[in-house]
């Protein structure tokens, strides 16, 4: 069966994780990508060490391939008109333009939307930025832990109130690939317009958009309670003793998440061996527990740290309330429900290294996306330009000129 | 034989071909399976070929620099020759990522 993409055909002139990983959305679903990059500079993100992960740990440039899989690389310097030419050639063939350079270097470039749109009137130009395309700060450069985490709310509601300072991310790329998926969501239903209109559009996604979207419910909520951020959880003294956290004898975390706390209370006290608990007035109902929370909470509290992680695990799974191991993100690879569904997948690598990937979380007609390595800088360089008609010579004089690489 | 940006060589003992994309500042020998490499409208010097690929051997569309004198050479032509110059060996270029990190 083909992939829902087949045959669409994506160039991307975009570095760093935002605009590459709506890209890497695209390939999951079947979409040719060619990337562009600097034939002497390529994408930094080969050299990015990020939150103690550094290029090569592994076996593998885990960031480059994690943001560049199933895609190929050519490398052209756009800056000079030969290269410039190649680009448009492939413009010429291209359904979706992707870019996350800042405004003032396209229109330098000359791949502002005018001019790809004029040579191109069916492309779908995606551009990712910042802080969106207007405005102050529309030519201010951004990544996700500036744009979309810390100015849009995130880092201080994510605060917890012992720390002296906000939260930083919980990873590279969080933000990134949020907003990734939400450029690579715009330009496939562009697509189906341009299917019904022939006309091509432009798809905008800021990191600052996407971001505000994330936290809108917190945003809303704050201004509904007259306040400048939302409550923070005291897991001592919670509204629902049953939404809360948990450390168990060998100090692992359990979150229970039993929001309609009436309808589980009785078979969580059942499962955990304290039937007289759902029957003691203090933690009687959703209302009572609430007036009774800290004590609640203590009797939770003595018997989770009496039992083991996995008496624990066996015993949440007798009971039918929502709850959770709190994993580390390593801890995702023993998830067997995770792998069950293809929600993690394992690249083989020709030096040996594997390296596992999510795949895009969004699947059609139960087709599992194919997952293939990153390019190595250039690696597609020759096939590209004899694939537009290039001869070998004509290749060897661009190479000459620095054009290519 | 003075190197000079644009000038076209190839190997005495393979089938290399090569093109001098940035000359070096200093220095002139220019080995591939470590002997000389000559000009392309020369003769073909008459010594032993190569029968096997050497360890970093060149590889056609592949640059190969000298990081100490600026030499640059793109590969037009693959053998099994590596190359090398004033006694060091040439390495294949690589892309030079600026330095970052959060």
């Amino acid at each position: 069966m083909k992939q829902l993409l087949d045959g669409v055909r994506v160039v991307e002139v975009a570095i760093y994780a935002f605009v590459p990983s709506a890209a890497a959305v695209l390939a999951d679903w079947g979409a040719e990508v060619i990337k562009i990059e600097h034939p002497e500079t390529a994408d930094p993100v080969r050299g990015l060490a990020s939150y103690g992960i550094a290029p090569g740990d592994g076996g593998v440039t885990a960031l480059w391939e994690v943001f560049n899989r199933g895609k190929q690389s050519i490398a052209i310097d756009i800056a000079s008109p030969q290269g410039l030419e190649v680009l448009m050639e492939l413009v010429d063939k291209a359904d979706i333009f992707l870019t996350n350079f800042m405004q003032p270097a396209r229109a330098r470039l000359g791949i502002d939307v005018d001019q790809i749109m004029a040579r191109n009137p069916r492309i779908i130009y995606g551009r990712g930025t910042g802080h969106g395309p207007v405005g102050p700060d529309a030519n201010k450069g951004g990544f996700d832990a500036v744009s979309y985490w810390s100015r849009a709310g995130a880092g201080i509601s994510a605060k917890a109130p012992a720390d002296a300072y906000p939260a930083l991310m919980p990873g590279p790329g969080f933000g990134d690939v949020q907003a990734g998926m939400h450029l690579a969501g715009g330009v496939a239903a562009a697509l189906y317009q341009r299917e019904r209109t022939g006309q091509g559009s432009v798809v905008d996604v800021s990191l600052l958009g996407s971001g505000l979207w994330a936290m809108q419910a917190s945003i809303a909520g704050c201004y509904a309670t007259k306040s400048d951020n939302i409550v923070q959880l005291d897991r001592s003294n919670p509204p629902n003793p049953v939404a809360n956290i948990y450390k168990t004898q060998d100090e692992r975390f359990f979150i229970l998440g039993m929001l309609e706390s009436d309808r589980y209370w009785a078979g969580l006290c059942e499962a955990l061996g304290r039937p007289e608990l759902a029957t003691n007035p203090l933690y009687l109902n959703n209302k009572t527990r609430a007036e009774n929370s800290a004590s609640c909470v203590k009797e939770l509290e003595s018997i989770f740290e009496s039992l083991t992680f996995e008496k624990l695990t066996s015993v949440l799974n007798s009971q039918e309330g929502q709850w959770a191991e709190v994993k580390a993100p390593g801890n995702a690879l023993n998830d067997e429900q995770a792998m069950i569904n293809g929600y993690l997948k394992y690249v083989d690598y020709e030096n040996g290294a594997k390296l596992p990937l999510v795949p895009v979380p969004v699947r059609i007609n139960e087709q599992e996306a194919v997952l293939r390595r990153a390019p190595e800088h250039a690696e597609h360089t020759d096939q590209i330009l004899i694939a537009l008609g290039r001869t070998e010579e004509e290749i060897l004089e661009l190479k000459i000129t620095g054009a290519i690489s | 034989m003075k190197i000079k940006t644009g000038m076209r060589l190839k190997s005495a003992v393979c089938s290399t071909e090569a093109v001098v994309i940035k000359a070096p500042s200093a220095g002139e020998n220019i080995l591939c399976g470590s002997e000389p490499m000559v000009q392309m409208t020369d003769a073909k010097p008459d010594v032993a070929q190569l029968l096997e690929p050497q360890a970093g051997h060149t590889l056609i569309g592949k640059r190969y620099v000298d990081e100490d004198s600026g030499l640059e050479l793109l590969c037009s032509k693959q053998g099994f020759g590596a190359l090398c110059f004033e006694g060091r060996e040439l390495i294949l270029k690589q892309p030079k990522p600026l330095p970052s990190s959060d």
